[in-house]
């Protein structure tokens, strides 16, 4: 199958801190993706990079099958991103953010404002008399969300999705994002919410700092085989696997 | 009280100042000359206000002279902060208070003890102890009635400003507030040439209004600096009730938030005259353009200061003596109207990105090539200017200050429309060389970086009295008889705006990443 992404040795480095090492993934197309590490790990430095957000250090990397870089207009019209930090127009309403996205990304007036309407009613963002600085921060990852699918691209990023939403919006979510890969397209997700990735994912890659890769795999054996083999030893969950790959830590505050 | 904890918060205030110096070693080196350059503006001033004393000592007017000082002092003061927001800025948030062991009272002290200790103001304490020690040294007062006196004037100063600047706030957070605001500078501008000629007819007429001054804080200041008997108690209880007073009004207002101005219809609305307005740059612009002029519509301190351009620049040559010989208000006239194609938009437009904030992301995030922000940014700021010297030239066709002929309006609109482009070049390179964030939300408070006041503050000046410079030099360069001289000029400012916009073009995609760290307040 055709690879939707495709990173060649990538690295990030800020002065002389190494933010990605040697990173290369492939990702298929029409694949639920999750790209897992801890804290710091360079998971949201690595979507920077596939998004045009920031110029990697070395390596390449390809969209749909193009080289990606900053001047890649024509490919950001066919990527959806939801970054960590939504970068919302805190003065708009989210209509107004909402038909300005659209309008950016070259969808005519009349399906702009259907999908605007479509979206706010489907996401329950009625509230019109709110700007998206008065919304809650639930509200703001759906609009987030909203802006990142409002064009129908064919890749989405989407970093850290499901926090601070409430269970009925990340269940509505999900279906989207299952009905989306079963068109053939592509969801490139981080999440520290492992259950999620686990019962949402095909694919799964986990990275560690530096934005190392440690490992990448099927995670659909968990459901059917019951086990993720590795380095010998058997995994019963997705969560398991992430703490032997990026170190247990336990430290015993005794005034805790 | 819980002092300590008070002054742990007064003491991070400076700390956070000193950790932004940090990032770079320059900035370290940047930090202790801004500092001894301050110190060395202290002492200047202090030395000025010491001569203003001695003269208002030796005029033997001592207490009229003295009132005239300090309310001029108080005056100034009130406008550098209302209007060009220096020492309003507000560190700690209530919210952000509310993390921390303390009680309402206490967080208001923190918050104002913080205000107050802003460098701006030891700047005006510095203007005002000099001139009670000059009284002092020359025998008209007491140095300890003078000294309490400045103390208790400085205290009335900030909270003056701190009521007036919560005003304005809540006026122009209401629909319609920013015209009212307008009008009643307006009417204040004109206060003083309304007030002229019928002073000279009846002096005796405003003695009561002469009468209310006296209670007024630089009044009271001066009374308390000038006497040593209960005159002295007399001014310094003035003070002391203008403290209260101002003080109980502040509580009030500060317990009572502006509120969230919210949409008059709960109707999306689709249509937009923004994106109508934006199309005049072409469709390839229209968007983005129409963003820029959204998002800063509804930026109050935008629509504070944007309107305010046009009467600014028209005071400025209202207010410049009638009796002044006709070359002095012709180059006088010719400044003002200089500055009016870019002083409304000229504090944002060299810190396009300051107040996006998240959305500087987002921006990067569009499939487009990056640099449009930035080019879509530099053409609204151009369109809004371009916008106000045609109404200024209306003005200056309707009211004329000096005999107009046509050469002149020429050479008036042109110089106009080449600082216009200089400054909105300019302005490019400081956007992406020393950008700040910026607090959207705040009506007040100066939020740009030195060089970016710099360039504010200095490009004003330079066009303000740039043309009785050169006219001192050479007479006739700004004379209308040389107007044709202007359309080289006009070529030169395009030309190197353009120059500029394709030179940042390239330099914000090489930045983009610093500025992005900055304006999600990691830089």
């Amino acid at each position: 199958m055709e690879n939707a992404i495709r990173i060649s040795n990538l690295v990030k480095k800020y002065g002389t801190v190494v933010a990605v090492e040697n990173l290369s993934l492939e990702v298929q197309r029409g694949t639920m993706f999750g790209f897992l590490g801890p804290n710091g790990s360079g998971k949201s430095t690595t979507i920077g990079c596939m998004t045009g957000l920031l110029d990697p250090t070395a390596g390449a990397i390809e969209i749909l099958g193009e080289r990606f870089t900053t001047e890649s207009a024509g490919l950001k019209r066919r990527m959806g991103v939801m970054p960590e930090t939504l970068g919302l127009f805190e003065p708009l309403y989210a209509h107004e953010f909402l038909l300005f996205i659209g309008r950016m990304f070259g969808l005519d007036e009349a399906t702009t404002r259907k999908r605007v309407s479509e979206l706010l009613a489907a996401l329950e963002l009625t509230d019109t008399s709110k700007m998206l600085s008065e919304y809650s921060t639930g509200m703001r990852k759906r609009v987030a969300f909203a802006a990142a699918v409002i064009h129908s691209p064919e890749v989405l990023f989407l970093d850290e999705p499901f926090e601070s939403i409430d269970p009925a919006g990340v269940s509505l979510m999900k279906q989207w994002l299952r009905r989306f890969t079963d068109q053939g397209r592509t969801v490139f997700i981080t999440s520290h919410v492992l259950e999620t990735v686990e019962r949402l994912c095909e694919k799964v890659a986990i990275v560690t700092r530096p934005g190392k890769l440690v490992w990448e795999g099927d995670i659909t054996v968990l459901a059917r085989v019951g086990a993720i083999e590795y380095d010998g030893k058997q995994f019963d969950a997705l969560e398991a696997l992430f703490l032997h790959l990026t170190g247990e830590r336990y430290t015993d505050l005794n005034w805790l | 009280m819980n002092l300590e904890l008070i002054g742990e918060l007064v003491k991070l205030r400076y700390k956070l100042m000193w950790a932004k110096t940090r990032t770079r070693n320059g900035k370290i080196a940047l930090f202790f000359a801004g500092y001894i350059l301050l110190i060395m503006v202290i002492v200047i001033l202090a030395a000025g206000g010491l001569g203003a004393g001695i003269v208002a000592v030796r005029s033997g007017k001592g207490y009229r002279m003295a009132a005239a000082i300090l309310g001029g002092f108080f005056l100034q003061a009130i406008l550098a902060t209302v209007l060009l927001g220096f020492g309003m800025g507000a560190i700690f948030s209530e919210g952000e208070m509310r993390r921390y062991p303390l009680v309402e009272r206490e967080r208001v002290l923190v918050r104002h003890l913080i205000g107050i200790l802003d460098p701006f103001w030891f700047l005006i304490l510095a203007l005002e102890l000099g001139l009670a020690l000059g009284m002092y040294f020359f025998g008209a007062g007491s140095f300890w009635l003078g000294l309490i006196a400045v103390l208790l004037l400085f205290v009335t100063n900030y909270l003056f400003a701190r009521v007036l600047g919560q005003l304005v706030e809540r006026l122009v957070s209401k629909k319609g507030g920013s015209t009212i605001l307008l009008g009643l500078i307006m009417c204040l501008g004109l206060l003083p040439s309304a007030i002229q000629p019928q002073l000279k007819k009846n002096s005796q007429a405003f003695r009561p209004v002469v009468e209310v001054l006296r209670y007024s804080p630089p009044a009271g200041a001066a009374q308390a600096m000038t006497h040593v008997d209960s005159e002295a108690a007399v001014g310094l209880s003035i003070l002391l009730g203008w403290i209260v007073g101002l003080g109980a009004v502040l509580v009030i207002l500060e317990k009572r938030p502006i509120r969230v101005r919210v949409a008059q219809s709960t109707k999306l609305s689709w249509e937009s005259p923004f994106e109508r307005m934006g199309a005049f740059l072409g469709p390839e612009n229209a968007i983005l353009v129409g963003q820029w002029l959204r998002f800063y519509s509804r930026n109050n301190r935008f629509r504070m200061l944007y309107p305010l351009a046009l009467p600014i620049c028209a005071f400025l040559v209202i207010l410049f003596p009638k009796q002044a010989p006709e070359n002095s208000r012709y180059l006088a006239s010719l400044g003002a109207f200089t500055i009016v194609g870019f002083m409304g938009t000229v504090q944002f437009a060299v810190n396009q990105f300051g107040y996006v904030g998240g959305g500087f992301r987002r921006y990067l995030l569009l499939p487009t090539n990056p640099a449009a922000v930035l080019r879509t940014g530099s053409y609204t700021f151009l369109m809004l200017g371009s916008v106000l010297i045609p109404a200024a030239t209306l003005i200056l066709l309707l009211f004329p200050p000096v005999p107009l002929d046509w050469h002149t309006v020429v050479l008036f609109v042109g110089c106009a429309v080449t600082a216009m482009f200089v400054m909105n070049g300019i302005a490019l390179w400081v956007t992406l060389l020393a950008p700040r964030k910026g607090n959207y939300d705040a009506s007040f408070g100066n939020d740009l970086s030195f060089a970016a006041n710099v360039v504010v503050m200095g490009g004003m000046f330079a066009l303000l009295f740039g043309p009785r410079a050169i006219a001192g030099v050479w007479p006739h360069a700004v004379g209308p008889d040389d107007w044709w001289k202007v359309f080289p000029l006009i070529l030169i400012a395009i030309f190197f705006y353009f120059a500029s916009l394709r030179k940042a073009e390239t330099m914000f995609v090489v930045r983009r990443e610093a500025l992005l760290a900055m304006m999600e307040g990691r830089g």
